[in-house]
């Protein structure tokens, strides 16, 4: 199975690449739909992207898939050309003006999310297009298996010839809407999701109204209409079970030790699937890693066949850890395998959990056996030092160093 | 007179300026942004004096640019 990672930055990039995922998706411009939410990639971006991709194994996919307008026509071509010209795999769309432009200059298609594939027929249809396809979220593990079963026994190939792979989210947020299909956002803010542009409003708390008289409840036992984060590491073996091909992290808006720390686990547990060594005991190690990072509580999202959905009882993440700026990468010892970095935030003593992240480093994680200043142990380092500690690969200036505190 | 002052690089070409005044916006071909017709650009915004007579469908504009890029001031 392979693992697909989100890189909403060059630090996520490195990062997923360093956690073992097999391939990363990514937007660039106004056409994607983080365009609102994240640092996004420019159409410069992509030869790197694509090189730093190729140098370490992995697949790259772009995602142009919000809804397109006739003056994005333009704008969507230009990508695409040099999307094929920069060497990117493949991009995911939704539109099928995206899909017919990118077959006709061949560059390799799947299908988005947003598309709602939900039956094999649809899968049938898009064949002509694409040769991994995205599965509706809202579809349960036997509708999945269902489809592909039905995939081979029909022998449905996308243009490559080979049969449709498909593909499903593992791990991440959720949308409210089906397949993201949602108006809130343009309707509160004019600010429309499906061009990328979500203001997330259904992630706060909300009162009822009497409107004869006026009595409000607030509804405070949870977020109606923000749903908690999917996982899936508990059920992975029946996911790959089911014929699925790619397994996708959601979080192109997340930061770089997010998508180190999912996809870290989530290859673990493909890896333990494959090796017979996936157990409840390593399900409740990684669940306890996932739930140190960003999240909204997890929930087994509609693959085990629950109709409703869960919501989450917090306005932000339930996240157990967080991380605070510390300073900033200076010099790298080769030799010694010593790192010197400046502190410009709060003290670092010994024993700290530390992660240092960076557009190359990608993240690094360390517990602070102990620290240096002017070449003299020390214990505790303030604001204005300059600290040396051993760190096993090489560190950069473009580095920032943070500590993990417990979430109180 | 009205100054308008657009952050263009941040537009995400929604086109909700242009239904408010198709005469004051359009998208460009080339990268499908928002274009403020007459605006000259300084440091990644672009400015134009307009008359007072525009100003119920700039503010329309202002008000449904969902990444908030549309300002103007009265300057007389």
């Amino acid at each position: 199975m392979e693992l697909m990672a989100p890189a909403g930055s060059y630090e996520a990039l490195a990062a997923a690449v360093k956690a073992g995922a097999n391939s990363v998706y990514f937007g660039v411009e106004q056409l994607n739909m983080r365009t609102k939410s994240t640092h996004n990639f420019t159409m410069e971006d992509l030869p790197e992207i694509a090189r730093v991709c190729k140098e370490n194994g992995l697949k790259s996919y772009l995602t142009l898939n919000t809804i397109v307008y006739d003056h994005d026509v333009s704008l969507m071509k230009r990508i695409l050309d040099e999307t094929k010209a920069s060497g990117i795999t493949a991009v995911i769309a939704s539109d099928h003006a995206v899909m017919n432009y990118a077959k006709k200059i061949g560059v390799t298609v799947h299908i988005s999310t947003q598309a709602n594939i939900t039956n094999i027929d649809t899968v049938e249809f898009y064949s002509a297009y694409a040769d991994v396809m995205v599965m509706a979220r809202e579809l349960s593990l036997l509708q999945v298996e269902a489809i592909n079963k039905e995939i081979a026994r029909r022998e449905v190939t996308g243009p490559s010839g080979k049969l449709v792979r498909t593909e499903v989210f593992g791990h991440g947020a959720l949308c409210m809407a089906v397949s993201g299909k949602c108006y809130l956002s343009l309707h509160s803010h004019f600010s429309s999701a499906n061009r990328g542009a979500c203001v997330q409003n259904c992630r706060k708390p909300y009162v009822v109204m009497d409107k004869d008289e006026g009595t409000q409840f607030e509804i405070d036992n949870e977020y109606i209409m923000s749903a908690a984060d999917l996982c899936t590491i508990d059920f992975l073996d029946k996911v790959i079970a089911a014929g699925v091909s790619v397994l996708k992290i959601e979080g192109r808006g997340r930061a770089a030790d997010y998508v180190f720390t999912t996809t870290q686990c989530y290859r673990e547990a493909i890896d333990a699937y494959y090796d017979g060594t996936f157990s409840s005991e390593k399900v409740a190690d990684w669940k306890e890693r996932l739930s140190t990072v960003f999240n909204r509580g997890f929930w087994d999202g509609y693959y085990l066949g629950r109709k409703m959905g869960e919501w989450s009882d917090e306005p932000g993440s339930k996240a157990t850890k967080r991380k605070v700026y510390i300073g900033k990468g200076m010099k790298y010892y080769e030799g010694p395998g010593i790192g010197e970095f400046l502190i410009e935030a709060q003290n670092v003593k010994v024993g700290d959990e530390l992660i240092i992240t960076g557009p190359t480093t990608g993240v690094v994680e360390l517990h602070l056996e102990s620290l240096r200043i002017d070449d003299e142990p020390a214990e505790v380092a303030k604001r204005g030092a300059t600290i040396t500690f051993p760190v096993n690969e090489k560190i950069r200036p473009s580095d920032k160093l943070y500590k993990l505190v417990p979430v109180e | 007179m009205i100054r308008v002052v657009q952050h263009r690089h941040k537009c995400i070409g929604c086109n909700a300026c242009v239904e408010a005044d198709k005469y004051r916006w359009r998208i460009s071909k080339k990268d499908g942004k928002s274009t403020l017709i007459g605006g000259v650009e300084k440091k990644g915004w672009f400015s134009v004096l307009v008359d007072n007579d525009e100003q119920a469908a700039l503010e329309a504009a202002k008000q449904h640019c969902p990444v908030n890029i549309i300002r103007y001031e009265q300057l007389d």
